[in-house]
Order: structure tokens, then sequence, then C-alpha cells
């Protein structure tokens, strides 16, 4: 078998943070300070990521995601253990890895603000030395795949949110690097760009065999794309495993949340009485129930409710990344 | 060494800068309020001086001076202090750091568009008009040749401090302060407001001793000469030729310590 592309072993990396005074007296004197507390974003991992895979890297916000992948495209030094990407050190060699990995930042973008696409694509191509063959390829096979007339001439502050991002995708693809990192990319996106960007990245590491790394909060996200997906939290694995084990364990759940009316409190309290299994939360005026409808249908359990309580409205949503890790979190596994 | 990623940022940037025509517009309208300002400010200390001649300068020639000065300080000043803090604080810095390219090539070629839209928009045009209006007080000889390589050597000292004092920005996140400061010690000591004729002995030898003055100074003193020889400019290029180095060398070794706080530390 062909070595991995990422191999990650026991790496933490932690952040000494001044801890700031109040005021402009406590900012003078920040000025000259040691006071420092340790934060330890990503604490003790270790993963191997194959060429060709998707993974879908998870957790919630402040899980240490971020720090992980910054470490693996070698902006930030792990402060121990040993991390290889392509088979170099990546923050000892910055500019020999970059050639080979793709970065994106949610809502970052590093294409030239006033020009059009096809400028910052040009410029990419001269920095990252794409041969001439190579770029056309590229840049027919986008066609092929997106609407690139519509894209290569406009200027990118003229462009929507959604298609910045997906010309910064495109661009991270551009020199056809062995691994793209992925950092949220359709964070603020409307439903219909968000599966134009799940198609498109699934042709691309098709297409090119491209090892993706993809962070999200977006369970579609990881249920278009992912294979494989590692969840983080408070730095550390949680777990590491393929999807359809996940979804083994929480395909059957949907979330139920009901509108009520009145006293919101009490009528939680009725349905924890008739359903003590189920987690409930209550926000806004909404309860919100996570059902496992392989011991209950929802409807089941929406026609009990409304015998004794008057729902006003009703939604029933897909279990969410962030219910799916908070159930792995409270040791939900088995 | 491949040159085509060099002049492709260039040409980006050149690009980018042609497309805010409106800032270029405000640039040049604002360097002629400037001069507006400035033209009455020295015809009051002239006015109040008992004699012609002040520094060694006469009332043209300071004009000239402070005029020249400062269409080279709007065509010099690139504000990559602010580029490079604001890149650190909103975490842009890591998508340029992981361009293979060195960080402070990527950043100056980045903006040397910038340069060279001003000079043909700011500097050349009000050259021209000195040059009209003073009936060709600036000789068109060996100056103008000097004026090149110390132009460029100016632009390159000007990097170098800006960069270095960008690097500092990597530990602290108040960048304006410290560019405030850098301003007012650059535009005081590089003879982009004030020429340095005028200042006291002991202040003009000690700005002469500093790298300030090799940004501005020398290439504006070396175009207002009258067929300078060899050895009258040699010395001056030859000074600035050393601050490039050196700045260059201290810069480029402040930057790797420096980018330690980011990689270690996170910034
Ligand atoms: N540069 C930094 N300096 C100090 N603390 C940081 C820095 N970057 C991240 N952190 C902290 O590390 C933790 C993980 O952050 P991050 O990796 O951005 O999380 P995620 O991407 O999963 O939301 C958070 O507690 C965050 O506050
Ligand atoms: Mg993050």
């Amino acid at each position: 078998m062909e070595e991995a592309v990422i191999q990650i072993k026991n790496i933490t990396k932690e952040f000494k943070v001044l801890n700031h005074r109040e005021g402009v007296k406590g900012g003078l004197m920040d000025l000259f300070s040691r006071d420092y507390r340790i934060v330890r974003a990503v604490d003790d991992i270790s993963m191997n990521v194959e060429q060709g895979e998707i993974v879908g890297y998870l957790g919630p916000n402040g899980a240490g995601k971020s720090t992980t992948i910054k470490m693996m495209a070698g902006v930030l030094e792990p402060t121990s253990g040993e991390i290889l990407v392509n088979g170099v050190i990546p923050y000892k060699n910055r500019a020999g890895n970059s050639q080979h990995i793709g970065v994106v930042f949610g809502q970052r973008s590093q294409l030239w603000w006033a020009l059009p696409l096809i400028e910052s694509f040009k410029l990419l191509r001269d920095i990252y030395q794409i041969p001439k063959a190579e770029y056309e390829e590229m840049l027919s096979f986008y066609a092929s795949i997106a609407d690139m007339e519509n894209l290569l001439h406009k200027p990118v502050r003229q462009m929507s949110l959604g298609q910045r991002t997906l010309s910064d995708i495109l661009a991270a693809f551009l020199h056809n690097p062995k691994i793209v990192f992925l950092d949220e990319p359709t964070i603020g996106l409307d439903v219909s760009m968000k599966a134009k960007i799940r198609e498109l990245i699934l042709s691309l590491n098709e297409k090119k065999h491209t090892t993706v790394i993809l962070t999200t909060h977006d369970m579609g996200d990881v249920d278009a794309l992912c294979r494989r997906i590692v969840i983080i939290d408070h730095g550390k694995m949680l777990y590491d495993n393929d999807m359809d084990h996940l979804k083994g364990f929480f395909g059957s759940y949907r979330t139920l949340k009901i509108r009520v009316s009145g006293d919101v409190n009490g009528h939680l309290a009725e349905i924890q009485r008739q359903f003590p299994d189920m987690r409930t939360e209550t926000e806004e005026g909404w309860i919100t129930i996570l059902v496992d409808e392989e011991k209950t249908g929802v409807m089941k359990v929406l026609n009990t409710i409304q015998e004794s309580v008057k729902v006003r409205d009703v939604q029933i949503e897909e279990i969410s990344t962030e219910d799916v890790i908070r159930k792995i979190y409270e040791g939900d596994m088995g | 060494m491949n040159l085509k990623k060099y002049t492709s940022l260039l040409r980006a940037g050149i690009m980018e800068s042609l497309n805010y025509r409106l800032s270029a517009l405000v640039l040049f309208f604002g360097n002629l309020v400037y001069i507006a300002i400035i033209y009455y400010l020295w015809r009051a200390i002239y006015a109040s001086s008992p004699t012609d001649v002040v520094g060694g300068m006469t009332f043209t020639d300071t004009l000239i001076y402070v005029v020249l000065a400062s269409s080279l300080f709007s065509f010099m000043e690139m504000y990559f202090v602010w580029d490079i803090g604001r890149s650190v604080q909103s975490g842009k810095i890591a998508l340029d750091l992981i361009k293979p390219m060195a960080y402070r090539d990527y950043v100056f070629w980045s903006c040397a568009g910038t340069l060279f839209t001003n000079f043909f928009s700011v500097f050349l045009p009000t050259f021209i008009v000195i040059e009209i209006v003073t009936k060709g007080a600036i000789d068109f000889g060996m100056n103008l040749v000097w004026f090149i390589p110390s132009v460029i050597m100016g632009v390159v000292i000007n990097y170098n401090i800006d960069f270095f004092v960008g690097s500092i920005c990597l530990y602290t996140e108040s960048i304006w302060g410290i560019n405030m400061m850098k301003q007012v010690i650059v535009l005081l000591f590089s003879g982009a407001t004030i020429p340095l004729a005028f200042f006291p002995d002991k202040l003009q030898s000690i700005a002469y001793h500093l790298p300030f003055q090799s940004i501005y100074n020398t290439p504006l003193s070396i175009l207002l000469m009258h067929s300078p020889s060899v050895s009258q400019v040699l010395p001056m290029i030859l000074l600035q030729l050393f601050w490039c180095v050196a700045l260059t060398l201290f810069t480029s070794l402040f930057w790797f310590i420096s980018i330690r706080q980011v990689t270690v530390n996170g910034g």
C-alpha cells in the first residue's frame, strides 16, 4: 500500500494567551504583562489520510479544527508530536509544502478583489508555475463542471458570496495539489449554492484523485461528500471512522421541533413526562425533541403530544452535526 | 530564477490600481491641495526672514524641493504596514504564508503595481508642471540617469522599514500607534516634508547617519543637481546601496525570528 499523504502522530498545539486586563490602564499594563495562560487547542491527535480520501473533520466551534488544518498547511508549528504531509514536515518546508496543497479558509479570499477571476487564475498559474497544457486542461475541466463563462470575466468584488466561494475553491484546486483543505467553505451559502459546491468538490476529487479535508457544520455537506469522518472536541479526538458506521448509530434519529404557545416550560415538563428517554431543549417558544425512530416514530410522538399540548407549528429535521457530535461526546456510541 | 511570478504580480497590481481610478484622482488632487498649502507656508517663512536665502536655499529652490518631495512621497508610500497589520489581524496572513514564494517578496510585488501607477499619475505630472513653471529648473542630464537607481533604492529602503514595522505587528495588536510613530519619524528624517538643510546642525548630522534620508532626500538631491560628476553622486549612491543591503539582511533576520511568533504562539 502507498504511504499515507497525511501522517499525524500525537500532535498537540498549545497557544500562549495573554490575560487581558480591563480599561485603558489595564491595556497599558498588558504591554508589560507576563501573565499568560496556556490554551491547548489540539490535544494528542493522531490520524493517517490516504490519497483520494474525503475526510469530514468535525467538531463544535473552538474544537481545534482550524488549528489542526493550519498545522497541516505549515502555518503553525505543533507544540509536540509529528506531522508529515506528502512526506515533508510542513512548517519546516512551508514553500515546498505549498506546491502540493490548496487551502480555502471560509470567508477569506485569496482572489484579487478588483480584477476579473481569470486574472487571479493567471497569477496563480505563474506563481505555482503550472505548465501551460495542465492549466488549459484544468480550465476546460472547470468549464465542464461550472458556469465558467459567467465567472471568469467578472470582477471578484461583484460576485455573490456563493460565486466567490466557488471561485476560491476552484483557485485552490488550480495547481492540481495533492491535498486541499476546505475550512468551512459552505458557511453562509444558500441551499442551491451549497449543492453546487458539493458537486464541484466531488467531481474534482474524482477526476484528480485529490485528497480533501473538509470542516463544516453542515450535515448535508458531510452526507454528500465524506466517506470518513473525524470528530474532535476540546482538542481531543472523539471519533474516527466511516460515515456508514456513524449512520448505523444515528441514521434513525430525527429532530422534531414544535412551536407552542403559552407556558413553554410547563409543556416541556409534560413532554418530558411522556417521553422520559428523549433529549429535549427549548428556545424562543420552540421545543426540540430528539427522536430515535427505531424506538418510536416521529409522527407517533407528535400525535401523543398534540393530545395534551396545542401545537402551532412543526418542523422535522435530520439529526444535525451538532447533535451527532453531542451524542458522541455524551458517550452514546454504545 | 523564475521572473514570471514577479512580473505577473506586478501586472496584476497595475491592473488593480487602475481599477481604483477614483483613489488615483483623490491622490492627485490631495497632492495639489498639499502643494498649495506649502506654497503659502513657505512664502510666509521666507517673508518673515531677513534674508532671501534660508539654509542655503532660495524660495524657489525650497518650493521645488518640497513639491517634488511630496509627490515622491505620494508615489513611494505604499502603506505596507497597514496591509501587513490587517492581514495579521484578520488571519489572511495564513493564506499569504502558504504561497510558494517568500512572504516579503509576495507582499512587495503584490503592491509594486501601485508604485508603477503612482509614478505615472502623480510623480511624472508634478515633475512636468514644475519643469514648465520654473522654465527648466531641473536639468535633463546625468542627474536624471542617476535618479533612476537612486529612486529604486529609495523604494527598497522604504519597503524594508515598512516591512520591519509590519513584523512588529506580529507581536502586538495595535498597529495604529506603531505606524503613526514610524510615519512621523520617516516624514521628519527623510526630508519628505522639510528639506534637511533647514535642520539645526546637530539634527542634520543625526539625519545623515540614519537610513531615512536615503529614501527621499538622496534621490531628490540628485534630481536637483546640475550636471553632477560621478565623484559627487557615487558616495550618495553607495550609501543607499549600503542601507539597502544592511536593511534587507536585518529585516529578513527579524522577520525570520518574528514569524515564529505566529507559527509557535499563533500571533
Ligand atoms: N492564534 C491563537 N491564539 C490563541 N488561541 C487560539 C488561536 N487560534 C485558536 N485559538 C484557540 O484554540 C482553540 C481552537 O480554535 P480553532 O482551531 O480555531 O477551533 P475551530 O476551528 O474548531 O472552531 C480555541 O479555543 C481558540 O480560542
Ligand atoms: Mg475554525
